[in-house]
């Protein structure tokens, strides 16, 4: 009783009035990122945050996620439509959604893939209704050591497994770490890294490093590389959006399949979306009994990943607010956020801020309800904004980067470090340094030295404290296992280098969700 | 192609030397304390350390391969750079109008052709949206045009 309890309070605060406009307004804007090639949702989401400042916490994470799981949602449109996949997660989309779209069943690929998307993201709600409380539950027990082991497994899983080289992935992770301790020290009051910048001693905005790294930078790889799309209006005509019996038929089983390991993976740190997309799209190859038709339009080609991202955008929910572990850089954003709004965040935000829990996890059915009204009857609107100039575009935003930036405490400071992190961003671009990692160990750095220090102090300076511990042994276990696999697998692609065409692109940037 | 993957071979180095920066600045600067009572510089110190190690690694990596021309630009990150620079000289003391135009002008050169007709429209378009979104619609206090002198 006391669970149907808490998805009522859940409804009763996800279905107020101004939160459903947030939901709204989040889900619109989300596919709108989503739909545009260049606009990543890291950024999109740094950048439309200051306009969150004034609500309710409940209800600036209602929108924030809004945008998080609607640009999953548009993604798929440039993939299909243009080969250009609008977020990593939809890039495998482009392998049969592009072909179809050339037969001229780019309309059916639209909505199809609306519907997959629909399927696991709601497969991914319910279980992250069922398992998140349990989880917290189990986490309240946890110690200082657990909470560092935690936390150093979904750092290293999260900058090695993903892809590109595992040392740069961990630099970045230490990098971000460092960055994150700029500024007041919270046990001893020292203040550290300051260089004498009085505005630093709050530490640096994480909205002004997110902003930099993932929005001026892109930015500034994107400008004359970017070409506008030239689309076939024929494939538009609503009448041509109509799927057929058999393609119907055929998509159960993917959608079925590709939610459950979209679930899966979702809920790892390191793996996400597009890996969760990229292995169910190889799956259903494997155990289709007509692989050859993959890459030419099969319609299990899009349903399966579309499934499986969307399932592991709504699971990825599961560690972020049961412990308080975010495992992509987008969680460690929503985190970041929740802190921000002052709400501490770990395995008692279920039970002391149950509204806040719930009507969040209930919002989400209304934002998924929102997305799939919005997508069907208007993908020709959303397939126009690919015609927007990238010349009107980017200057646009980099406006709102920086009233967002100003705006967020109202000094000038917030916009020059906006320029430091565009410039740092840029420079990781020019050594393929990738972006997430370090984002992540910088809303992770600060909580992990203070709970390294706790760890210290009540084991009088031990080092064992965190493998005599059995949950804390396993998780340094795990983390070690890792370690191990990401150098021996980074050992074994050197000596294969030169990976099948295709590929190569659907690997890069694989961890920006 | 180069003969060491010179790319990552910079790369190794400097994040050696910001590594070994931070280690010196926390030993310096900050108490370290003891394991079972850390203080300030401990964390830092130990990162530093490791960041070093990751960087020398790296480069060491870069010496045993081939590595291809980076991608390196120079005028997009001058414009879109010193378009957000010119945004946070111009905000406080002109307001928000000419700190749009300045951010938006300047911003578009980096295209490096000039559309006069679409650039001046733009402008319009966002001096119009922006006072609008955030001044009405979220009720914050920016002056829209200031005259300091």
């Amino acid at each position: 009783m006391e669970f149907l309890g808490n998805i009522g309070l859940g409804f009763s605060v996800a279905l107020s009035l101004t939160n459903i406009f947030y939901c709204f307004l989040g889900a619109l804007l989300g596919t709108l990122v989503g739909v545009i090639p260049g606009l990543g949702v890291l950024a999109a989401i740094s950048m439309l945050f200051p306009l969150t400042f004034h609500l309710e916490p409940t209800t600036a994470l209602i929108m924030l996620a809004g945008i998080w799981y609607g640009t999953t949602y548009g993604g798929s449109t440039a993939s299909i439509l243009l080969n250009l996949p609008g977020t990593p997660a939809n890039a495998v989309t482009c392998l049969d959604g592009y072909p179809m779209a050339k037969q001229g069943r780019g309309g059916v690929a639209l909505f199809m893939t609306t519907v997959a998307s629909f399927f696991g993201a709601s497969f991914g709600i319910i279980l992250l209704t069922l398992f998140t409380p349990v989880i917290a539950e189990y986490a309240l027990r946890f110690g200082s050591a657990e909470y560092f082991a935690l936390m150093l497994m979904g750092l290293v899983a999260a900058s090695t497994i993903s892809e590109g080289s595992a040392i740069k992935g961990l630099a970045m992770v230490v990098l971000g770490i460092i960055i994150g301790l700029v500024g007041m020290d919270t046990q001893s009051a020292t203040i550290r890294f300051s260089f004498g910048v009085l505005g630093l001693l709050e530490g640096v905005s994480l909205i002004a490093l997110a902003m930099g790294i993932f929005g001026v930078a892109e930015i500034i790889m994107s400008v004359r590389r970017v070409k506008t799309a030239d689309i076939d209006p024929e494939t538009l005509k609503l009448s041509a959006i109509k799927p057929t019996r058999d393609d119907v038929r055929r998509s159960w089983f993917p959608m079925l399949r590709g939610a459950s390991m979209g679930s899966f993976f979702g809920t790892l740190p390191g793996t996400g979306p597009s890996i969760a997309a990229f292995l169910s799209y190889a799956v259903e190859k494997r155990i289709s009994k007509t692989p050859e038709r993959f890459g030419k339009g099969a319609i299990e080609g899009i349903m399966a990943p579309e499934a499986a991202n969307n399932a592991a955008d709504q699971t990825a929910f599961i560690p972020t607010l049961s412990l308080g572990v975010p495992g992509s850089a987008t969680m460690a954003l929503m985190l970041g956020v929740l802190m921000i709004h002052g709400v501490a965040p770990g395995p008692n935000l279920i039970s002391s801020q149950p509204e806040l829990f719930w009507g969040l996890i209930m919002s989400f059915w209304v934002g998924n309800v929102i997305l799939l009204l919005l997508n069907i009857p208007l993908i020709g609107v959303w397939v126009r904004m690919l015609t927007i100039p990238y010349h009107i575009l980017f200057p646009s935003v980099l406006m709102f980067i920086c009233i967002g930036a100003y705006t967020s405490g109202f000094s000038t400071l917030n916009i020059w470090m906006v320029t430091a992190f565009g410039t740092l961003g840029y420079l990781m671009r020019i050594f393929r340094f990738p972006g997430a990692p370090l984002l992540l160990g910088f809303v992770l750095g600060p909580l992990m030295e203070e709970h390294f220090r706790r760890a210290m102090v009540l084991s009088r300076g031990d080092f064992m404290t965190f493998f005599d511990r059995p949950i804390s042994a396993t998780i340094m276990a795990l983390t070690g296992l890792v370690l191990i696999w990401s150098i021996w697998s980074s050992e074994t692609v050197r000596k294969r280098r030169a990976p099948p065409e295709g590929e190569v692109a659907l690997a890069r940037d694989a961890t920006d969700a | 192609m180069y003969r060491f993957d010179y790319t990552d071979l910079v790369g190794g180095m400097l994040l050696f030397f910001v590594g070994a920066g931070v280690s010196l600045v926390s030993i310096g600067n900050y108490p370290l304390g003891t394991l079972p009572r850390m203080g300030p510089g401990m964390f830092p110190a130990i990162l530093g350390v490791v960041l070093a190690a990751l960087g020398v690694s790296l480069a060491l990596q870069a010496l045993r391969r081939t590595g291809s021309r980076p991608d390196i630009r120079f005028f997009s990150p001058l414009f879109v750079l010193g378009g957000v620079t010119a945004f946070a000289l111009t905000i406080v003391p002109f307001g928000l109008i000419p700190a749009i135009v300045a951010i938006v002008v300047i911003s578009s050169l980096a295209e490096l052709r000039i559309r006069p007709v679409s650039l001046v429209l733009l402008c319009l378009a966002l001096c119009l949206m922006a006072p609008l979104v955030f001044v009405v619609g979220l009720g914050l206090p920016i002056p829209l045009i200031r005259w300091p002198f």
